[in-house]
């Protein structure tokens, strides 16, 4: 575990670190607005405790826990991002790939009922690839088709799924 | 002896040609998606929840319990051949074993995680089959205003000891919970933060959260931070075997890690980190080779990982006779019980006899072939972490999608399933433990449950939870555990300041 790669690394330990900060005040907001949720769920007829108890409960206790996070940002304190099998904690922050993968995942997704199941999780695999760096494009194309291909046919033939085939229908 | 009578059902049972086979099917499936990279045994169970959907409930438990084991041992040959570890309980694991085998020890570390496995699941589950029922007995009595208590006391343990603070493990909990809210109630019929989409009225389907959390998160956070050089996985030459000399310093830590593990495990009390760690600490102390210790001692990954397995097989007690799930994984286990209509509990035990025992007697023969699998397969599980990682990564993906997607073939949960990942991804950046949000969203519509028929029963009156003695019990113990770390804490860094 080495320092967090969030601005300005070089200042004083004890700083406020603005995501911090961004991230207690979210969570407080979000407890918030429950709040306000829970307020608009009716009370019940005839039941001695209505639906409303409990989200008032949930809420209550997020807008609390949010208030303490944000104190304790304000006091400097800064979280320290988890160490995972394949990730390295000095490597430099790689927004982008992550926003790739997004993006062809919503696309996909998207696409996925009328281009079907195949082709729609084939462009969220290539875009995977793409975002982890790979650049063999024939093979990474190959390879999004096959997985995407053999996938559809284990779950629609072997375990009796429904998947849509969208343009391949009739093919497969 | 009644335990051993239904044992012996539960194994005429498991023991069909075909059952055999689901067995088969998920210890092999369970191990293989267990050791790649990514992937704990919480997100193994539930990325192949979809595998089972078509199964009768007995055939599809009896394939979750190899999911299960499978899971932990794939977990334990990633930690030993990779340097990381995974999940917070193959630390030790990858401390030592990872050192042993880049001695050239590697076949010998995995036999001992293996055949330590092995052995503490066996014995593990034999706990299990004497304990479960004589706890279901008693749990049959334990009223609502308690059971409420109990679910308490598991969010606040697992809170406070997954990650680095209570108050993020908490925080982590309650958007769990505030997840579990949305949909319709179904005591009143009434909906709650819908926000108007008719999709929602249904609730958000766990497997969504649990897969965007896990398999998503993990794929975004991965991507932000990918580790350039190629890592090092050990090569394997050969299956996984033990000398003579290694067998006699391995057995008593074997033991004492399954004596450690399968308490913890039943307990709430946060999992399998604590005995691992526990575990490990005993057996420095205990070894006639310190000096190996920290340079691959196979006492240290003996004893952890049979204390790891010996968990495994606690947990399956209040899961059973409570429905008190004390793990991530067990929280998926109990989900997918409620998907089949089943609600785990002192009364599965009668109600659902043959599934419960057919359930354990697969335990017992899912270990038997966890062992023939590891040994002489372990370099063909090694190769599977050879695997590129845009290629990994992508497939994880592809799977993430087609379990959520076959929920109920709609793209909305698509977009859930991309929402929750960016939550996942936060989690990870900002050190909140994702494992109390799932437990939140699983077990938090039973928490509302039990806490109105508890007020129903008492006509609405509060004091309910503070005149049924074990409740009341209970809770102080929740509040104990709520306050009491924070409190030594507070009091360690005033002496340490006060010291010179």
């Amino acid at each position: 575990m080495t320092d967090v790669p969030s601005p300005p690394p070089s200042t004083a330990r004890r700083g406020i670190s603005a995501p911090d900060l961004l991230v207690a005040l979210g969570v407080t907001l979000l407890g918030a607005a429950l709040l306000l949720g829970s307020l608009k769920i009716p009370f019940g007829i005839n039941a001695v405790v209505g639906p409303r108890v409990f989200p008032l409960i949930v809420s209550v206790g997020m807008t609390a826990l949010g208030a303490l996070l944000t104190v304790n940002a304000l006091r400097g304190d800064r979280a320290e991002p988890a160490a995972e099998e394949d990730t390295d904690p000095d490597a430099p922050v790689n927004l982008g790939a992550a926003g790739i993968i997004l993006g062809g995942f919503l696309l996909g997704a998207v696409l996925l009922p009328t281009l079907g199941f195949v082709l729609g999780t084939a462009i969220m695999y290539f875009s995977v690839a793409y975002a982890f760096g790979e650049r063999r494009w024939g093979l990474m194309v190959f390879v999004a088709l096959a997985v995407a291909l053999v996938t559809y046919l284990v779950f629609t033939h072997g375990l009796g799924l429904t998947l849509p085939p969208g343009v391949l229908k009739g093919v497969l | 002896m009644d335990a051993l009578h239904s044992l012996f059902a539960g194994f005429e049972t498991a023991l069909t040609p075909l059952n055999l086979l689901w067995a088969l099917v998920g210890v092999t499936l369970g191990t293989l998606v267990g050791v790649l990279p990514g992937i704990g045994p919480a997100l193994t169970v539930a990325l192949l929840l979809p595998v089972t959907a078509k199964l009768p409930p007995v055939s599809a438990f009896i394939m979750f319990a190899g999911i299960y084991y499978g899971g932990m041992f794939g977990g334990s040959t990633t930690s030993i051949l990779l340097n990381t570890p995974g999940e917070s309980s193959s630390i030790i694991t990858a401390l030592e074993g990872n050192k042993m085998a880049r001695r050239g020890r590697a076949a010998a570390a995995l036999a001992t995680a293996a055949i330590g496995s092995f052995v503490a699941g066996t014995i593990g589950t034999m706990l299990l089959t004497f304990a479960a029922p004589a706890i279901a007995d008693i749990a049959v009595q334990i009223p609502p205003s308690a059971k409420f208590a109990l679910i308490m006391l598991a969010f606040v343990t697992i809170s406070a000891t997954f990650g680095g603070s209570p108050l993020r493990g908490l925080i982590s909990l309650f958007v769990g919970l505030a997840i579990g809210l949305v949909g319709t109630d179904l005591q009143s019929g009434q909906s709650r933060f819908d926000l108007g989409r008719p999709e929602l009225l249904d609730g958000i389907d766990f497997i969504t959260v649990v897969i965007g959390l896990f398999a998503i998160g993990e794929t975004l956070y991965v991507a932000t931070r990918l580790r350039k050089d190629k890592g090092s996985v050990i090569k394997l030459e050969g299956g996984a075997s033990m000398s003579r000399q290694d067998w006699r310093r391995s057995w008593k830590p074997w033991l004492r890690g399954t004596a450690l593990g399968f308490p913890f495990g039943a307990i709430p009390a946060g999992g399998a980190e604590i005995p691992t760690f526990l575990s490990y600490t005993l057996e420095k102390r205990l070894t006639k080779h310190p000096e190996e210790f920290g340079k691959g001692a196979i006492e240290g990954v003996a004893g952890p990982e049979a204390a790891n397995n010996a968990s495994a097989a606690g947990v399956l007690v209040p899961l059973l006779t409570l429905g008190l799930p004390t793990s991530a994984t067990a929280a998926i286990l109990l989900a997918a019980f409620q998907q089949y209509g089943l609600q785990p509990g002192p009364l599965l035990f009668v109600t659902n006899g043959d599934l419960v025992w057919g359930l354990i007697a697969s335990l017992y023969i899912g270990n038997v072939m966890l062992l023939a699998l590891n040994l002489p397969l372990a370099p063909i599980w090694a190769r599977l972490l050879l695997i590129p990682r845009p290629f990994l990564y992508a497939g994880i993906l592809v799977f993430s999608t087609v379990g959520v997607y076959s929920l109920n073939n709609s793209v909305f949960d698509l977009f859930l399933l991309a929402l929750f990942g960016v939550l996942g991804y936060g989690m990870r950046r900002f050190d909140f433990p994702v494992t109390p949000a799932i437990i939140g969203v699983i077990l938090g519509p039973t928490a509302e449950a039990q806490f109105r028929t508890a007020l129903q029963q008492s006509n609405g009156d509060f004091s309910i939870f503070a005149r049924q003695p074990l409740t009341a019990f209970i809770l102080i113990v929740v509040a104990l555990a709520l306050i009491l770390p924070p409190v030594l804490r507070a009091r360690a860094a005033r002496r340490a300041t006060a010291a010179p």
